[in-house]
């Protein structure tokens, strides 16, 4: 029975329309040869049809609308007919001779509206006659449809201010006292339709009482488009009667539709002005209405109309807009016990992008509404409703997007405590979010105060929160979130050497204490941060002012020492090294001996300790020559040690061909060109004669193991450190010793069973002969040399 | 039968929340206007009696919701339509992209007998925001869209100012009137031979 319901349906609307349309052909004709008693039997006959029970709101619509168009017809005959003579009150009379009730009183409308239209009688009169005799259609569908015709034809003879029905006896508050009664009488009809039927026919009559609504919420839309209703008649009258009937009617669909309309139609200037009865009235609607909506949509409407016009600003801090917000939530939270988590925090949500736009300077509002916010979750815990948590990111977001600028958010002090109500994964991802923001707005945080209050914020990705267990925070996610902050840290920064340095102290502090995973991201960029503000320096003795400075590099350096100290701890034993080497150059531009001579210390006692794997160790040698190589602070005695240690670490690695590489490199140790006491020809040949022995060996060692080559190759590139010396005119460095080198590469069988070899060889060779080509000095010393 | 001398037309406004639907209709009818934004509820309409070639006709003018939660019982108001007016506004391109979507809505839902051919006109209004500047849909935009939807005829209108709003409706009426579509004929199947109607049906005037 029910599942043929829609077909059921279908087949008595089409039996309706067809008995309908046969009644409004006879009555067409009737009107065309002008029989009024005709025409008014056919009419009723066919409103007969609109008497049925059968049809969902949906369907009886498109019968009322067909009836509506015939209606209209008649209207014009029923005009027509009092201008041939008919009296009009005669005619009011005659149709009420129509049998049925339903009949009768549309007919009775449509009489009525020629009535007030020929103003023969008092608008007021025939409409409060109309809207009282509809009373006896107390069938919530059929009275709806029939009240809402009433609306329809007398809603262009209200007697409105400036309307042509308007007289002495006719006033704008008989058009609303009319509407009103309409409108009470239709809501009580609507709400009435919950209660009749079986229990479990509930969802469905639910679903008709929705279809109708807008036929109640018409009449709120009759009244603001009346001219008369102006702020005061809206006060004074309208909206007490209206929220009266909301309150009182105590239907909970009936409350959150109406009270939307009201926002709706009317416009926000009388919001504005009523906002405390409007707001009054949320508390006392029944507990399971949707108020959140219905509080957001008033908020949101309110925001637009402060946007568009900002002449109005005033007002809202005349009525104290803001506050009446924030106290009605704040006893509609109160009010409705079991108003979900998700719903308050919308609530705020709201009202504080309400107060960001139309109270863009006022700050302490925002911040006032976090704590309201708190306060509302506060005993509840961390909030597991994961719409909840979206929306609090949301009001967290908010001010971020409004501002463009996170230094105004760090201002709310309010803001990391409602923080403190996301679980550890939306902290992160609400870091994640204020880090995004600094980065698009490229806002430079510049005070240590500032930082410290950001890294409050950002906690989530600086600690090491209490996870729970089983609950790992993704790898990839993990160096996500590392690496913002790293780019973040470059965001940190004053011109002012001082302010700079509470600022990366601040960082340290933070960082060291936030557990050693995310050092390995953090240091680096903090390293850097603080190198660069010991370049920034004024150098010594330079201080025209004389000011004891307090930030000195000697200071950063050891700030720099304690941070990388940190990194061993933190698995990274590479990355510290690396940056004690860094450090070292530095140190070495400061002209800081005895800190460079320190940094290369603890460079070297991590290669010894910590750097095991060959291949590491090969890289890691290479960037100790080269730094060292670049030094220029070291007296002979540092300078001895350090070299000394470098060479023995060379000679050490795992690989021949390893240890004739870096031994030749040592090379470069023993002669600076541009520095006079460090050029000592001696032991730059003693490295490469000893690297020359290791390549020897290494050939041997080859040479059993068949297949494995590649040692011709140390030859020449050995050929190729001592043309170098050779070229800078070192004593040591004989033309013999080059000739020699040549025949030992020459005899060499291997050579020509390695391309790459024999290409390097000869490339060698053209060198040598491009450079005698060249000519001057140079070219001179490469004369010398006989292939 | 005589076709009888047509002097309703109807009109249907469409488009979407805010454009000026209700202004525009307030604007023609009343000769009024508010700043204020009212939502509309429904379908609501008012009437104008218009003269066009010596003749009287009565223009019932719907206006619609534009909120799609304030039209809660559908659109069987659009049945018998005559001409469908679609307004959006020039400083909005969010409601000059919807313009496709209510007009294909209308069609399906109105089921007008000749879809291809039936009168729609378009109404670019709030021309007179901020003198024009804040406008984000050109003329030219709106002129190709009329043209790739079959000429429809287009006005530039301010229902605050009054502007062209006099214009759009002559046209709106003209078209109507020549729309064409017919009310639905209708012929009763059953015949009762003792009614007083069957003999004036037999002594019919055509």
């Amino acid at each position: 029975m029910i599942a043929d319901g829609a077909e059921d349906e279908e087949k008595w609307l089409a039996a309706g329309a067809a008995a309908f349309k046969q009644n409004a052909y006879y009555m067409q004709r009737a009107i065309d040869s002008n029989n009024l008693k005709d025409a008014l039997k056919y009419s009723a006959q066919m409103l007969s049809e609109l008497r049925t029970s059968k049809l969902s709101p949906h369907k009886y619509y498109d019968l009322y609308m067909r009836a509506f168009d015939e209606l209209r017809k008649l209207e014009i005959f029923f005009m027509e007919e009092t201008r041939r003579g008919c009296s009009v009150i005669e005619l009011y009379e005659l149709v009420q001779h129509a049998g049925n009730i339903l009949p009768r009183l549309y007919l009775l409308c449509t009489a009525g509206s020629v009535y007030i239209k020929t103003k023969e009688a008092p608008a007021k009169e025939i409409l409060k006659d109309l809207v009282e005799m509809c009373r006896g259609i107390q069938h919530p569908l059929r009275g709806l449809f029939l009240r809402s015709y009433l609306a329809q034809i007398s809603r262009d003879k209200l007697p409105d201010i400036g309307s042509e029905y308007e007289g002495d006896a006719d006033t704008v508050n008989d058009a609303v006292e009319f509407v009103l009664l309409n409108f009470t009488e239709m809501n009580k009809l609507w709400v009435r339709m919950q209660h009749q039927g079986p229990a479990r026919e509930k969802e469905r009559r639910e679903k008709e009482r929705s279809e109708l609504r807008d036929l109640v919420g018409k009449n709120l839309h009759v009244l603001s488009q009346l001219e008369g209703v102006d702020l005061d008649m809206y006060r004074d009258t309208v909206l007490p009667r209206v929220l009266e009937q909301i309150v009182n009617c105590r239907d909970e669909i009936a409350q959150y539709y109406l009270m939307d309309c009201i926002i709706q139609v009317f416009p926000d200037e009388y919001h504005l002005q009523t906002l405390d009865v409007l707001l009054g009235a949320c508390p006392q609607l029944q507990p399971s209405v949707d108020i959140m909506t219905v509080l957001s949509r008033l908020m949101e409407r309110l925001s637009s109309y402060a946007a568009l016009n900002a002449e109005v600003l005033p007002y809202f801090l005349q009525v104290e807009a803001f506050s009446k917000l924030n106290n009605a939530i704040g006893k509609v939270i109160e009010a409705q016990e079991d108003m979900p988590i998700l719903s308050a925090v919308t609530l705020y949500s709201s009202l504080l992008k309400f107060t960001l736009h139309v109270h863009p300077d006022r700050l302490d509002y925002a911040d006032q509404v976090l704590g309201s916010c708190i306060k509302q979750l506060s005993g509840k815990g961390k909030i597991d409703d994961i719409r909840a948590t979206k929306e609090l990111v949301t009001l967290l977001s908010a001010p971020l997007e409004k501002y463009n600028d996170v230094v105004t958010a760090l201002k709310l002090t309010n803001y990391p405590l409602v923080m403190e109500f996301l679980d550890n994964e939306t902290k992160r991802i609400m870091a994640t979010v204020i880090i995004r923001s600094i980065m698009k707005n490229k806002t430079i945080i510049t005070t240590a105060e500032k930082v410290e209050a950001l890294l409050e914020l950002i906690k989530g990705l600086i600690n090491d929160l209490d996870e729970p267990q089983g609950l790992e925070v993704d790898e990839d996610d993990f160096e996500e979130e590392q690496n913002s902050v790293a780019r973040l840290i470059h965001m940190l920064y004053n011109d002012d050497s001082e302010e700079m340095f509470k600022i990366i102290s601040v960082l340290k502090n933070h960082f060291l204490t936030g557990g050693p995973k995310r050092l390995k991201f953090t240091v680096p960029p903090l390293v850097v941060s603080a190198l660069k503000l010991i370049r920034r320096l004024p150098v010594e003795g330079d201080n025209p002012f004389g000011k004891e400075a307090s930030v000195s590099a000697t200071k950063i350096f050891q700030f720099l020492n304690q941070i990388i100290e940190a990194l061993p701890n933190a698995p990274s034993p590479d990355l510290a090294f690396r940056l004690y080497l860094q450090c070292a150059e530095a140190a070495n531009k400061c002209d800081e001996e005895p800190i460079a001579y320190e940094f290369f210390t603890q460079a070297y006692i991590l290669y010894e300790e910590e750097i095991s794997d060959s291949k590491a160790q090969v890289t890691a040698l290479q960037l100790i020559i080269g730094t060292l190589q670049r030094m220029r602070v070291f007296g002979v005695e540092n300078r001895d040690t350090l070299t000394h240690k470098a060479t023995g670490y060379s000679a050490k690695l795992l690989k021949k061909p390893d240890q004739c590489r870096a031994v030749y490199a040592c090379s470069h140790l023993f002669w600076l060109e541009d520095h006079d006491t460090i050029q000592d020809g001696e032991r730059v040949l003693l490295c490469l004669k000893r690297a020359l022995k290791i390549a020897n060996s290494a050939q041997q060692m080859s040479g059993t193991a068949r297949g494995s080559t590649g040692s011709v190759t140390l030859f020449i590139e050995m050929l190729n450190k001592y043309l170098y010396f050779y070229e800078k005119g070192i004593p040591q460095i004989t033309v013999e010793s080059v000739e020699s080198l040549i025949q030992l590469v020459k005899n060499e069988e291997s050579l020509t069973s390695e391309p790459s070899a024999e290409s390097f060889f000869a490339s060698t060779l053209r060198f040598m002969e491009l450079k005698k080509e060249k000519g001057g000095a140079i070219g001179d010393r490469y004369e010398e040399i006989k292939l | 039968m005589p076709s009888r001398r047509r002097t309703l037309l109807k009109v249907i406004i469409l488009g979407d929340s805010g454009v000026g639907k209700t202004s525009l209709m307030n604007q023609y009818v009343n000769k009024k206007f508010s700043n204020q934004y009212k939502a509309t509820i429904g379908a609501d309409f008012l009437t104008k009696e218009v003269q066009f070639e010596d003749r009287l006709f009565t223009l019932q003018i719907w206006d619609t919701a534009g909120q799609e939660r304030f039209q809660s019982l559908g659109v069987a108001f659009y049945r018998g339509a005559d001409c469908c007016v679609l307004v959006y506004d020039v400083n909005s391109m969010k409601s000059f992209d919807n313009l496709n979507n209510w007009r294909e809505e209308f069609l399906i839902q109105a089921s007008p007998s000749d879809p291809e051919n039936f009168p729609f006109v378009l109404i670019g209004n709030k021309v007179d925001v901020d003198g024009g500047n804040s406008r984000v849909v050109s003329e030219k935009k709106a002129k190709a869209w009329c043209a790739s939807k079959g000429n429809i005829p287009y006005f530039e209108t301010s229902a605050k100012e009054g502007t062209n709003v006099e214009e759009a409706f002559q046209c709106i009426a003209k078209n109507a009137l020549k729309s064409g579509e017919e009310e639905e004929l209708y012929l009763p199947d059953t015949i009762d031979v003792g009614t007083s109607n069957q003999q004036r049906s037999t002594g019919c005037e055509c």
